[in-house]
């Protein structure tokens, strides 16, 4: 068993938790209905296609790891080229999404739901950030042919952190967005 | 324990990624659908819980790899849904 692979599971079982805590607090504020949610200014149908991207970002990043897997320098630099493309997708959606919040008078500090919702959707995107620098990473280091199949534990790494990400986006998208 | 399972091909990986689309989908219009009810929250949640399944399962290996990693993982979820179950019922 590799150490890297018990670094990064130990690390997201941490993220699980930093999480867990940042969505039971909304839960407790938003859902508990302490605070009123302004759907009028939530767009459900760009955020389901920013969530269809991360979806399709994650398939990105396995057909990666296949292509690593079978020896296919190109496939690796293909999809994880594309896999950036699609987290830089999603970020740029999240940018909108703010955008329009903040023209609606929805910031961070003007209300209690504000403040629920731009810390956790907030630091999710930090988190797609973090991966997509990661991930470029990766590729330039993928450009020396230094991954192969008897080397694709770093792709194997990179993905778990990249679809624990996808992951707690499919929780929050039903927890902000359709709850 | 490494499990002797073969990791999933090509084909497999898309298989998964139109059950998550399509799940995606229908969690949209279930959540127009539906009108305020425990049933919509219970569908929701399943939902997408079952889509964080199939990542975990598929894309992050976990239905091929050592059970340690799983259990790695499910120990901090078990701790999610308590403090959930906490706050729901404080």
């Amino acid at each position: 068993m590799d150490n890297r692979k018990i670094g990064v599971w130990l690390f997201i079982a941490s993220e699980v938790i930093f999480f867990a805590g940042l969505i039971s607090a909304y839960l407790l504020y938003v859902q508990g209905g302490r605070v009123e949610k302004p759907v009028h200014a939530m767009s459900v149908p760009l955020v389901g296609l920013n969530t269809f991207i991360l979806i399709v970002s994650s398939l990105m990043m396995v057909l990666a790891f296949a292509s690593v897997q079978r020896g296919s320098q190109r496939g690796l630099r293909l999809f994880l080229f594309l896999t950036m493309v699609f987290g830089l997708l999603f970020l740029g959606g999240q940018a909108y999404e703010f955008a329009t919040l903040f023209r609606e008078g929805i910031t961070p500090t003007t209300s209690l739901f504000g403040t629920a919702f731009f810390t956790l959707t907030g630091f999710h995107g930090a988190h797609v950030a973090v991966g997509v620098l990661w991930i470029l990473a990766v590729l330039i280091k993928s450009l020396s042919g230094r991954y192969s199949p008897a080397n694709p534990i770093p792709i194997e790494v990179v993905g778990l952190y990249w679809h624990f990400v996808d992951i707690v986006w499919i929780m929050l998208f039903t927890i902000i967005y359709l709850l | 324990m490494e499990t002797s399972h073969t990791p999933p091909k090509t084909l497999h990986y898309i298989g998964i990624f139109v059950a998550l689309a399509v799940l995606t989908g229908i969690e949209i219009a279930a959540s127009t659908a539906i009108a305020g009810s425990a049933l919509r929250v219970v569908l929701l949640l399943g939902l997408a819980v079952s889509k964080a399944t199939l990542v975990a399962l598929y894309y992050m290996h976990l239905r091929y790899d050592s059970r340690m990693f799983a259990v790695i993982f499910l120990i901090p979820v078990v701790f999610f849904i308590g403090f959930v179950l906490a706050l729901a019922f404080s």
